[in-house]
């Protein structure tokens, strides 16, 4: 197993944003797709999903509702809600300025 | 924004149903487990390294109940459910904790509210802070006053003040004439001194710029007072005419209920000053009368700005005084505080200060015993902590419980604060008006909480940290020689403020008694004193007064068991009107230079004075009846008098001459020094002048009558009553043993010394309690040690020596400490001390002495205890 990166403070909540804007989705399925999309670099533990998502629908971003999954299990579906797309915006342009700001700090080249 | 924070307020009510989270994280598993066996695991080692992935699904639920909004009020919830059973389980404990709290609190808070009033409330005007009292100062008048002319000068000229406003210097007796007469006290002030301060009339109106003026309509605003006893709150009051020494005056307002004059006189009517400017400059030699000054700084100026900008007015101004009172003027602005309370504002902060040195003493204790019982949990935090509790967890835990105790100290404090301070307003002296304001209402309240709040806090965090601090593995005793370490710093702290306060107290304790056991100069039993207030109005002329004294004098004369029947102008011990040294020469002498040799007092006396105080005639003879129609102008002078006067000299039948009048006088004789300048201060040479049967000496300021009888005061005061009633039945009459006059006279030692030898007292029986704790901890801390000694020969009185010393070691570092800093802090306390230095030796000592016995006691207590124990037992012990 290749060793997990540290996610920066914050990042996570955007990842999960990011994985549920297609359409709901659930806990493990959001798990499976971050892993999937970031070539198992990042690998989301449950000890931090759940919280995460727990969190994220305390504040009002995503909101929960129980469906089968795709192999008739019952399973608790998430999906953005109308703030958590706003909440999505703000935070991808936070992080375009974060990450190109660090990347000059580097003396990485910005990749367009 | 919005819709955000109603999501939060949502959750803070709705709850997932519990087992809503068990099934998806349920969910979660069943999927890896689906993917490991689609990866080709066997059936076992796919659910095993699902498990594995997932970890502890306990830990996974509470870290998502974490997430709720809220959750840990309810921890808070369950904290205080724990702690009060934990109190329940020990009841002792909860009490002395409790006990000490309340103790702290309480007494903070009642002192607090009694210096509130002094040192932080603002007054009760409209931006009192910007509230100044302005004028001059001499050295015999130490309040600012201000002479009519130099008050027109400031008020065109000035800049530092947006407002300027004058009042009368003193409230006046006058008579209200009516069906119910009364004596009541006059006063006036301009008609801008309330709206300066920032009051209106409670009812009415206050003065309008046209009353007060020279020769306008006679109208006067009455006290809430006169209007609640006298008038019975009669709406009707306004526009109605009462009758003030016989001359009609209307009424045009009420002064607010709780109205205090800048000057914190009372009075009940006030008249409007109707200053005359163009009389000002004539009358009392162009001097004018003076008068009281109030102003408020412009918004912005400070007092010292205002000074500055004063200065060249009253530059200007200094040529108008004779050339030798020049020195002893000065410009003053204080702030309206200072002026109120500057005579108790020391006294305030010292007792504040010993109380927060209590209030210490008791944290100290409260940390302590906190601490205690944490070593007794020390099994309890251990294991809580190793099932998963954080540091934080425990150290709120540990706060909670802290906080918990503090409410219910605050409570307890509260209701105590009430308590003593009904005792201080018993024992108060009656001089200190701020004393009877005093009462707990919600600012106190506030105080009381937010006090006990932080000591909670602080001293609940401080043992909470040692608490906390022992890791689940060090349970054992590798952590209580440091907790003892902070532990003997809080009892070393406890020990060197009792040393404080005991010194201080001792001091004051010393110091009352150099008072109450001084040589007054006079005899104080037997003798009464009656104060007849004669209306001024009635009694215009000396002849009237003086035919009013002597019909008295010899009615008294002839009461049995009456041996002496005096008049003066005022009562020894204390003070009297005086003049200046300089005022008088000897003759053949030049005199001293004007302004200089300090104050001499002065009384004007009738023949029997000396007789009736029992004051000795050293030389000469005192005066006699037949002085009484003598025309020769006769003195007795003071022992101290007589020897600035005539160094070496006889001084009886020399002459003394008043340098401002060149009247000549005899001295007859020279009487022993007699207390004249209040019970502390310094006793002042002295002049007697008789006060003989001529109207003229009989004018002005009424004099008060002395009656010298071997009877007892409540035996003939109500014949004294009944023949001043004789001849006139409406005077109002007041009576005093002088026994009691002197008493009185030392309330206010009396009551700072009680005070603060209270606080002493109970910041020593919580120090001394805090050190018994360590001291028998420490013990109980080396059971094991004390076996092993004893087993290895050490005997019994070793091991008494051993745990002494840890508290002699304590007592010892804490009373050098407190010493020092006693020595450094009681120079404040020189004000409030008689006849005795603030660092006296022998008091120091005493109370070095006095601490280290109690507290040795303290220590031996615990180290027989060790000293007794039973080795074998010792070396089991755990």
């Amino acid at each position: 197993m290749p060793p997990s990166t540290d996610l920066l403070q914050g990042t996570l909540d955007l990842l999960i944003l990011q994985t549920l804007a297609p359409g709901p989705m659930h806990g493990w399925a959001v798990a499976q797709r971050i892993q999937q999309v970031s070539r198992h670099v990042l690998q989301i533990g449950q000890g931090s999903l759940y919280p995460a998502l727990h969190r994220l629908e305390y504040k009002g971003w995503i909101r929960s509702g129980w469906g089968a999954s795709e192999n008739n299990r019952r399973a608790r579906f998430y999906s953005l809600t109308r703030a958590g797309k706003r909440r999505l915006e703000t935070e991808l342009e936070t992080w375009d300025r974060l990450s190109s700001a660090i990347a000059l700090v580097l003396g990485r080249e910005v990749q367009a | 924004m919005i819709g955000e924070f109603l999501t939060r307020l949502r959750f803070l009510v709705w709850r997932r149903k519990p087992g809503e989270l068990d099934e998806e994280l349920e969910f979660h598993i069943a999927q890896s487990l689906d993917r490991n066996i689609a990866a080709g695991m066997p059936p076992d080692e796919a659910r095993r390294r699902a498990a594995v992935e997932f970890g502890s699904m306990g830990r996974a639920r509470e870290q998502c109940h974490e997430q709720r909004p809220g959750w840990w009020l309810g921890t808070v919830a369950q904290d205080a459910r724990y702690a009060l059973r934990g109190f329940r389980r020990n009841p002792l404990f909860t009490f002395t904790l409790l006990a000490t709290l309340t103790l702290g609190i309480g007494a903070t808070t009642a002192v607090f509210s009694v210096v509130d009033r002094i040192l932080f409330r603002p007054l009760p005007y409209a931006h009192a802070d910007r509230i100044v009292s302005i004028g001059m100062v001499h050295s015999l008048e130490r309040q600012e006053f201000l002479m009519e002319p130099f008050y027109f000068d400031w008020l065109d000229n000035q800049r530092p003040f947006e407002a300027i406003a004058a009042q009368g210097t003193m409230p006046h007796t006058c008579d209200l004439v009516e069906m119910n007469p009364a004596q009541l006290n006059c006063l006036s002030f301009q008609a801008g001194l309330l709206p300066l301060l920032g009051i209106s009339p409670a009812l009415g109106r206050n003065f309008l710029p046209e009353e007060d003026r020279p020769n306008g309509p006679r109208v006067v605003l009455i006290s809430y007072g006169l209007w609640l006893d006298h008038f019975n709150r009669d709406p009707d009051i306004l526009g109605r005419s009462i009758d003030i020494d016989g001359s009609p005056a209307r009424v045009v307002g009420v002064l607010p209920k709780d109205f205090q004059f800048p000057t914190l006189q009372s009075a009940d009517v006030i008249f409007p000053m109707a200053l005359d400017r163009a009389e000002e400059h004539i009358a009392n030699g162009g001097f004018g009368y003076p008068m009281r000054c109030f102003a408020r700084l412009k918004p912005g100026v400070s007092i010292a700005q205002a000074r500055a900008g004063m200065e060249p007015l009253y530059q200007a101004e200094e040529r108008w005084f004779p050339a030798e009172l020049r020195d002893q003027i000065h410009l003053r602005i204080r702030s309206l505080r200072d002026r109120e309370t500057a005579d108790v504002q020391s006294i305030a902060w010292i007792l504040l200060g010993s109380v927060f040195a209590v209030l210490l003493i008791a944290g100290a204790n409260f940390a302590g015993l906190m601490m205690a019982r944490g070593v007794a949990r020390k099994r309890e935090f251990a294991v809580r902590s190793a099932l998963g509790a954080t540091r934080a967890r425990l150290a709120r835990q540990a706060l909670t419980e802290s906080l918990l105790l503090s409410i219910a100290g605050a409570a307890g404090g509260l209701a105590l604060a009430q308590g003593l301070l009904a005792v201080f307003i018993s024992i108060a002296p009656t001089g200190v008006p701020f004393l009877l304001k005093a009462h707990p209402d919600l600012r106190i309240a506030a105080f009381a909480v937010l006090l006990s709040l932080a000591c909670g806090a602080c001293f609940g965090l401080l043992s909470a940290w040692q608490e906390t601090h022992a890791g689940a593995v060090s349970v054992k005793l590798a952590t209580s020689r440091h907790r003892a370490l902070l532990r003997r710093g809080l009892v070393v702290g406890q020990i060197a403020a009792s040393m404080i306060l005991l010194s201080a107290a001792a001091l004051l304790v010393r110091s009352f008694r150099n008072v109450e056991e001084q040589n007054l100069g006079i005899r104080t039993g037997g003798v009464i004193a009656a104060k007849i207030a004669l209306p001024a109005f009635r009694y215009n002329t000396g002849q009237k007064q003086m035919d009013f004294y002597l019909r008295l004098e010899s009615a008294l004369q002839r009461l049995p068991g009456i041996q002496a029947v005096t008049t003066s102008d005022s009562v020894p011990p204390g003070g009297t009107l005086g003049f200046r040294f300089s005022d008088i020469a000897a003759e053949g002498k030049p005199p001293a230079p004007p302004g200089t040799g300090g104050a001499v007092a002065s009384r004007k006396v009738t023949p029997d004075y000396f007789r009736a105080l029992n004051i000795p005639i050293l030389r000469g003879r005192g005066f006699s009846g037949q002085d009484l129609s003598s025309s020769q102008a006769m003195v007795v002078l003071s022992r101290l008098l007589a020897a600035r006067l005539f160094p070496g000299e006889d001084a009886v039948g020399k002459r003394i001459e008043s340098v401002h009048d060149k009247t000549w006088s005899t001295v007859i004789g020279v009487a022993e020094n007699v207390k004249n300048g209040g019970l502390m201060d310094e006793t002042l040479p002295e002049m007697y002048t008789l006060r003989r049967n001529l109207p003229d000496d009989w004018t002005g300021h009424a004099p008060t009558v002395m009656i010298d009888s071997v009877l007892s005061e409540t035996a003939v005061a109500p014949w004294v009553r009944s023949r001043i009633a004789a001849i006139d039945p409406t005077v109002p009459v007041a009576i005093e043993s002088l026994s009691r006059t002197v008493s009185t006279m030392a309330d206010r030692p009396r009551f700072e010394t009680a005070l603060l030898s209270f606080f002493a007292l109970c910041g020593l029986a919580m120090a001394i309690v805090g050190l018994y704790g360590i001291v028998s901890f420490l013990a109980t801390q080396r059971t094991q040690e004390i076996g092993v000694r004893m087993a290895l020969g050490a005997r019994r009185s070793d091991i008494l020596g051993l745990i002494a010393l840890d508290g002699v070691r304590l007592v010892a570092v804490g009373g050098g400490l407190g010493l020092l800093l006693a020595l450094a802090l009681t120079g404040w306390l020189k004000s409030l001390l008689y006849e005795i230095g603030p660092r006296d030796p022998v008091s120091l000592v005493a109370v070095a002495l006095f601490l280290a016995f109690v507290a040795l006691a303290a220590t031996l207590v615990p180290a027989r205890a060790a000293m007794n124990i039973d080795p074998v037992a010792a070396l089991r012990h755990e």
